[in-house]
C-alpha cells in the first residue's frame, strides 16, 4: 500500500465517522461477559499486595500529628537501632524534586520545612521485617513548632496574617468566573427568585483495596513499579521528577485495582514515588501499603463545598438569571482543586438553559486533608445546590419539578452558561420524559409528599450534565496499539486500568471485536502499562469513551488493511467485504470464503502490517478564562435519576426504596456494566447523602478515620435499583458514540435523594448529609417533635 | 498481615480446669474467646497484656440447653449458633433479634456470647435482652463457683463484676411465660454497626393491666441499664397508648447518654423514648395484646 493511500485510508475522523453509522452490531450493545470475572470470583486475580514477596522490604509512612506546623527536625535514631531498620527517608534524601503538585506547583511528597495537615507524611521508614518496621515508624521522633491551624475555609479565605503556604499572597489558591449576560437584567425581570446556601461534606472513598506499591530496580537504573494508580504515565513522570531518572527509565504497572474512584488518580502516583524512593535509596524491591487509617489520614477527599445560590425564573417557569458562589475547601493542598472548580462553576446552572448568568469560585486552602478526585469531580456538590434551587422553584411558582426543568432544559442548539452552542447529542429531555413516565412522576408527586403521620413518603428527581473530556483547551487525546498476532489473536495495549470498572476486560474486547470482526474471546487486553503509549488517565467517565477511542481507531486502522487485503483475494472491493466473528464473506454471496486465521496468515505472507497504533489529539474550542465563556467541553453526557423513599420522622431515617435511573450518554456498549455502574453510583451516592461523614476535631484531624464509625451503606441500605432508561444520544468522537457513564451515574442521587426527602418533609435541608440526627431534629424543630 | 500486633505469649488450654489453673499463675493476661473485640483493642493498644490465654479451644463451653425452667447457653457459644437456635428463637425472642443485628455474618461466626458480655462495652448488644430475661452468668475460679445476675455484672466501660481468676462459663436465662419481649436497634446504618441506642422490653398483661414489664438499654449510659423509673410507673397500670407515652418518657430518668461521634446525647435521648415505645408495643402485641392507633 501507498504511504499517501494509507494516509487517506487511515485518517481517524473518517475512520470514526463511517463506525459511527453502523446500523447493526455483533457484540456492541451486548452484555459480554468480563475477561477477568472468573479469576476474580476464583481468588485467582493479582493485586498489588498479591506481588509482595518474603524478603521485599517494608515500608511505613510517618505522618504528622500537627495541623500546621515548622518542621524543626527528625530524629530517627531510636528507629534505626533494630538492625532490621535500614533507612528513615525524609525530603532531604529525595534525589530529584521533592514537588508533586498537579495544579501547582505547591506540594511535597514529603514534608519539607513545613506541615500543613494532620496525617500528612513527613518520613518513610524501610526496613526488611514488617513487624520491626511498624514499631520503628512508632519511635521516629517528629519536631514541630505549632502555627495557627485555619480549619473553617471562609474565615481562611479572609485571613492574611496566617498564610498556609508562605510563597502565596493569600490563603485563596485559585479562582473562576462565568459571566454570562446581565445578572441584574435577569433579576430584574424574573417574577420569583429563590435564594439559599447549601453546604456538602467531604466524602472518603473507602475503597476495598487502600493505597500500595511495590518498587522493583532493575538493570541500568531502571525502575518498574506495580502500583494501584489511575494513570500509568503520569505516575512514570512523578516517579521519574522525585527520584530524577528519565522517564524513560520507569516502567509502571497497574495490576486489577480494588477500586479507585478517583482517589489512586490523586495519591496513586505519590504512593509509587514514595516505594520508588525507597527502592532508589536501598536498591531492593520495596513495598508501601496503606493501612486503611493512613489512607483515611493521608489521601485527598470529595470536596467539601459551601454554595450560594440565586435563582430567577419568569412566572410561566423560565429560568432568566443565576447568581452562584462556590467556596471549595481544598485543605493543605490544591491538587487537583483548582481543575475541580473549574468543573463545579461551568456545571452550576444544570442542564438548563439561561440567560444571564454569574458564578464565582474559590478554591481555599485550609489545615485539613486536601480535596482531590472523587466520582463527580465537582460535579454533585453543584448539582445538589441547581437541582435543589430547581425544585425550590417549581415551588414557588406551583409548577411541576419535572415540568419547570423539561421547560428549561437543553437540547440540541442551545446556549450553556458558557455560550457554548451544543451542536448535537443532547438527549436529555427524551430521557426524563422517558423516565418520569416509567416511575410513575406525576401520579406519585402528587400522591406523597407534605404528608402527615410518623412515616412519610416523597419522590424527588435529580438531573444533571457532565462535560466529556478535559475542559477548555486542557489537551487530551487517546491512543493504543493493536498486535494481530500471525496466529489470529489480537494484543491490545492501553494505558487504561481495570479498577474494577471493566473497560479493558468488556468494552474494549467489544470495541476491537467488532470493529476486526475477529471473535471476542481472541481479543486480549495488556492494560494499565507504560509499556502502551500515553492514553491518558482512566478517570473522568473515559475508560469506554476517550480511553477507548486508541482502540476504536487502532482497529479501524486494521481493518482498513483487512479489507483491502480479502479485497484483493476474493477479487471484489474492499467495501463488498464482510467479515464478522472470525468469518470473512462477501456481501451478497453465498458461504464463507475465508477464515479469519486464514486471512491474518495471508496479511503476514504478503508483507500487510498487523500492528497500528489509535492516537486521536481532540478538537477543542476557544475558551475565554477571564469571563469563563467559550467551549467549555467538547460534548456533554447527561443523567438523570427519580428516588422515591420513606422518612421516619420519629426517628429521622429514610430508607431510599426505589430509583430510577436515565442516561443520555452516547451508544451503551455494554448494558451490563453500564448496570454495575448505576447501582454502584446509588450505593455510593446514598451514603454520601444519607449517611458518610468525615468528622474533624479542633486540630484538624479526622476523628472517625475507620470504618467502624465512617459508615458506608451495606447491601440493606440498598434501593431497588430499576431498568434505566437509554438515550443514545452519540457523540462523533466517541467510540461508536460512547460518552461514558462511570461518573454520571452518582451526580444526581445525592440531588434526587434529598429532593425526595424535601417532598417528603415539606422543608427542605440544606446542609448534607441527611443522617437521621439532622433529620429528626429538622422535623422536631418545624412540628414541634413526635408524639 | 501489615498490621502490628503486639507481641505476647500465647496459651491455649484445652479444658476449663486447666484454664482457671493457668490464670490463677499467670501475671498480666486477657482472655481471648472469640478475639472480634480483643484483636482489635490489641491492635489499637487499649490492652498491652503479657500473656493471652485462648479459651476457644474449650469445647464443654458452646451449647444451647432448654432444660424446662431455664435455658443455658455456655459461654463459648457463637452468636452465630444463638441466631440459628430454635430453642432461643422459640423462647428467647428478644435475644434473637438482638444477635441477628449484630455485626456481620463472618463477625458472628467468630464472636461469643461471653465475649459480648466480658468486653462491658456500654454498646453490648446482648446485654438488654438478657437483662430483661433476668439472667445470670457463672463465673469459675480454682476457688469455686458463682452466680452472678446480669443487672449486677456490669461495672463501667468494659468493667465487670469477674475477679481477675474468674472464667465466665455460662449464662442461664429462665422461662418467663405468658411475656411478650422484643429488642430494637438504632444504628447508622440497616445493618453492620454499632447502637446508638438499642432497647429490649419485656411485657405481661393482666386483665388489662402491665403485670410485669421489664425495660433495658444500651449505648445510652457508661453500661447497659434497665430503666427502673419507668417500668415502676408502669407496674400496674392500664395498657393503653397514653400510658405507654408517658412510660416511654421516663426512661431517660434512668439513663445518662453522651455525645460521640455516633450521635448527640440529645438525639440518644429522643430515640431511647422512641424505641422504648416501639418496642412496647412490639412486646405487647406478641402477649397477644394489640393496641389500636398503630
Ligand atoms: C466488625 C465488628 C462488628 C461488631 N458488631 C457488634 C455489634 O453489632 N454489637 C455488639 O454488641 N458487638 C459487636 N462487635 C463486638 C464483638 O464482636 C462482640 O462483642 C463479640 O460478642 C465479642 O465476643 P468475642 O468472643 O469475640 O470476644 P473476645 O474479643 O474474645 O473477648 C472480649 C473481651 O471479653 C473477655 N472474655 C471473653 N470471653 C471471656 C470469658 N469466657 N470469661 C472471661 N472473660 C472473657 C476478653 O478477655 C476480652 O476482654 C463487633 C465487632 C466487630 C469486629
Amino acid at each position: 500500500m501507498e504511504g499517501v493511500m494509507v494516509g487517506i485510508v487511515e485518517d481517524p475522523y473518517r475512520l470514526m465517522e463511517k463506525w459511527l453509522k453502523a446500523e447493526s452490531f455483533m457484540v456492541i450493545g451486548k452484555g459480554v461477559e468480563r475477561a477477568d470475572s472468573l479469576d476474580k470470583a476464583l481468588g485467582r486475580a493479582k493485586f498489588v499486595e498479591d506481588f509482595f514477596e518474603a524478603g521485599t522490604l517494608f515500608v511505613k509512612q510517618v505522618l504528622s500529628t500537627e495541623p500546621h506546623a515548622l518542621l524543626k527536625g527528625v530524629r530517627a535514631d531510636e528507629a534505626l537501632r533494630s538492625p532490621k531498620v535500614l533507612r528513615v527517608i525524609t525530603a532531604p534524601d529525595i534525589p530529584g524534586e521533592n514537588q508533586v503538585g498537579y495544579a501547582l506547583p505547591d506540594q511535597p511528597l514529603l514534608a519539607e520545612g513545613k506541615v500543613r495537615y494532620y496525617g500528612e507524611p513527613v518520613a518513610l521508614v524501610v526496613g526488611n521485617d514488617v513487624d520491626e518496621v511498624l514499631k520503628a515508624a512508632e519511635l521516629v521522633r517528629v519536631d514541630y513548632d505549632p502555627l495557627p491551624a485555619l480549619l473553617d475555609p471562609l474565615k481562611a479565605m479572609g485571613r492574611s496574617d496566617v498564610l498556609i503556604h508562605d510563597e502565596a499572597a493569600g490563603n485563596i489558591a485559585f479562582r473562576t468566573k462565568v459571566r454570562k449576560g446581565d445578572v441584574s437584567k435577569g433579576f430584574s425581570e424574573s417574577d420569583v427568585v429563590v435564594e439559599n446556601e447549601y453546604r456538602t461534606h467531604h466524602q472518603e472513598h473507602a475503597y476495598l483495596e487502600t493505597e500500595a506499591a511495590l518498587a522493583i530496580p532493575g538493570l541500568d537504573g531502571r525502575c518498574t513499579v506495580i502500583t494501584a494508580a489511575q494513570y500509568p504515565h503520569l505516575a512514570q513522570s512523578i516517579v521519574s521528577r522525585v527520584l530524577g531518572l528519565p522517564a524513560s527509565k520507569v516502567k509502571i504497572v497497574v495490576p486489577y485495582l480494588g477500586g479507585a474512584f478517583g482517589g489512586k488518580d490523586d495519591e496513586g502516583p505519590l504512593v509509587a514515588a514514595k516505594a520508588a524512593l525507597a527502592a532508589y535509596l536501598t536498591g531492593k524491591p520495596s513495598f508501601l501499603i496503606y493501612s486503611r487509617e493512613d489512607s483515611f489520614l493521608v489521601h485527598p477527599k470529595r470536596e467539601a463545598a459551601i454554595i450560594r445560590y440565586r435563582s430567577g425564573a419568569s412566572k410561566d417557569g423560565k429560568l432568566l438569571a443565576i447568581d452562584v458562589t462556590i467556596y471549595h475547601d481544598t485543605g493543605a493542598y490544591a491538587n487537583r482543586g483548582p481543575f475541580i472548580l473549574w468543573r463545579s462553576t461551568v456545571h452550576a446552572s444544570g442542564p438548563y438553559e439561561v440567560s444571564h448568568a454569574k458564578v464565582d469560585g474559590y478554591c481555599i486552602y485550609t489545615n485539613k486533608v486536601p480535596q482531590g478526585s472523587f466520582r463527580g469531580f465537582g460535579n454533585p456538590s453543584v448539582q445538589f445546590a441547581a437541582e435543589s434551587q430547581m425544585d425550590e422553584l417549581a415551588r414557588k411558582l406551583g409548577m411541576d419539578p419535572v415540568e419547570l426543568r423539561l421547560k428549561n432544559m437543553l437540547r440540541p442548539g442551545s446556549r450553556t452558561i458558557t455560550n457554548q452552542v451544543l451542536d448535537h447529542s443532547v438527549g436529555i429531555a427524551e430521557a426524563v420524559e422517558a423516565l418520569a413516565k416509567a416511575s410513575g412522576w406525576g401520579r406519585k408527586r402528587s400522591e406523597y409528599g407534605g404528608g402527615r403521620g410518623r412515616y412519610r413518603r416523597g419522590i424527588g428527581i435529580g438531573v444533571a450534565w457532565h462535560g466529556i473530556s478535559t475542559s477548555r483547551g486542557v489537551p487530551d487525546w487517546s491512543n493504543a496499539v493493536i498486535t494481530i498476532e500471525r496466529d489470529g489473536s489480537v494484543t491490545v495495549r492501553t494505558g487504561i486500568i481495570e479498577m474494577g470498572q471493566g473497560s479493558p476486560n468488556s468494552s474494549h474486547r467489544q470495541i476491537v471485536a467488532e470493529v476486526l470482526g475477529a471473535p471476542v474471546d481472541k481479543v486480549n487486553v495488556v492494560f494499565g502499562t507504560t509499556d502502551a503509549p500515553d492514553t491518558g488517565a482512566t478517570h473522568a467517565s473515559r475508560g469506554t469513551s476517550i480511553g477507548a477511542i486508541g482502540v476504536f481507531v487502532a482497529s479501524a486502522k486494521l481493518r482498513e488493511r483487512l479489507n483491502s487485503l480479502a479485497a484483493e483475494l476474493l477479487n471484489t472491493s474492499p467495501d463488498n467485504v464482510v467479515i464478522e466473528g472470525g468469518e470473512v464473506r462477501v456481501k451478497g454471496e453465498e458461504g464463507v470464503k475465508l477464515r479469519w486465521e486464514e486471512l491474518v496468515r495471508e496479511a503476514y505472507a504478503r508483507g500487510v502490517e498487523m500492528s497500528a497504533t489509535g492516537y486521536f489529539f481532540l478538537p477543542k474550542g476557544k475558551f475565554r478564562d477571564d469571563v469563563g465563556q467559550g467551549q467549555a467541553y467538547p460534548a456533554y453526557s447527561y443523567v438523570a435519576a427519580i428516588a422515591e423513599v420513606v422518612v421516619d420522622t420519629y426517628t429521622g431515617r429514610v430508607s431510599v426504596e426505589r430509583v430510577w435511573p436515565a442516561l443520555a450518554a452516547g451508544r451503551i456498549i455494554n448494558p451490563v456494566q453500564v448496570e454495575g455502574q448505576i447501582e454502584g453510583a446509588v450505593a455510593q451516592g446514598l451514603g454520601y447523602v444519607l449517611m458518610e461523614q468525615l468528622v474533624f476535631d479542633g486540630k484538624g484531624r479526622i476523628v472517625n478515620a475507620n470504618l467502624t464509625d465512617y459508615v458506608i451503606p451495606t447491601s440493606l441500605d440498598a434501593p431497588e435499583v430499576m431498568k434505566p432508561v437509554y438515550v443514545e444520544d452519540l457523540f462523533k468522537y466517541g467510540p461508536f458514540g460512547a460518552k461514558g457513564v462511570g461518573e454520571m451515574a452518582f451526580i444526581p442521587i445525592p440531588a434526587a435523594i434529598a429532593n425526595a426527602v424535601a417532598h417528603a418533609l415539606g422543608v427542605r435541608i440544606y446542609e448534607l448529609p441527611l443522617t437521621p440526627e439532622r433529620v429528626y431534629f429538622k422535623v422536631r424543630k418545624v412540628r414541634g417533635g413526635p408524639s | 498481615m501489615f498490621y502490628r500486633m503486639p507481641e505476647f505469649n500465647y496459651f491455649r488450654p484445652r479444658s476449663l480446669k486447666e484454664a482457671t489453673d493457668l490464670i490463677t499463675r499467670l501475671e498480666d493476661f486477657k482472655i481471648l474467646a472469640g478475639g472480634t473485640d480483643l484483636l482489635i483493642d490489641l491492635r489499637i493498644g487499649r490492652y498491652r497484656p503479657k500473656n493471652v490465654v485462648d479459651i476457644s479451644g474449650i469445647k464443654e463451653l458452646s451449647y444451647i440447653v432448654d432444660e424446662g425452667g431455664i435455658i443455658r447457653i455456655g459461654a463459648l457459644t457463637k452468636l452465630q449458633d444463638i441466631v440459628e437456635s430454635p430453642v432461643v428463637r422459640g423462647k428467647l425472642l428478644a435475644l434473637a433479634e438482638a444477635v441477628e443485628q449484630m455485626g456481620s455474618w463472618q463477625v458472628r461466626c467468630m464472636g461469643t456470647v461471653g465475649g459480648n458480655l466480658c468486653n462491658a462495652s456500654p454498646a453490648a448488644d446482648t446485654a438488654p435482652p438478657l437483662m430483661v430475661y433476668e439472667a445470670r452468668v457463672k463465673a469459675v475460679s480454682t476457688r469455686g463457683e458463682r452466680e452472678i445476675p446480669i443487672t449486677k455484672f456490669f461495672k463501667g466501660p468494659r468493667e465487670t463484676e469477674l475477679m481477675r481468676d474468674e472464667i465466665l462459663t455460662e449464662v442461664i436465662i429462665p422461662y418467663i411465660d405468658g411475656a411478650g419481649t422484643a429488642t430494637l436497634k438504632l444504628g447508622r446504618r440497616n445493618a453492620f454497626t454499632l447502637s446508638v441506642v438499642a432497647v429490649s422490653t419485656l411485657a405481661k398483661v393482666s386483665n388489662g393491666r402491665f403485670e410485669d414489664v421489664r425495660i433495658a438499654l444500651n449505648a445510652v449510659a457508661p453500661r447497659p441499664v434497665r430503666a427502673v423509673r419507668a417500668e415502676e410507673f408502669l407496674r400496674g397500670r392500664e395498657v393503653c397508648m397514653e400510658v405507654i407515652d408517658e412510660g416511654s418518657k421516663l426512661v431517660v430518668k434512668d439513663i445518662s447518654p453522651v455525645s460521640d461521634v455516633r450521635a448527640t446525647a440529645e438525639y440518644r435521648r429522643d430515640m431511647s423514648v422512641v424505641l422504648t415505645h416501639d418496642a412496647l408495643l412490639k412486646s405487647l402485641r406478641r402477649a397477644g395484646f394489640a393496641i389500636g392507633g398503630e
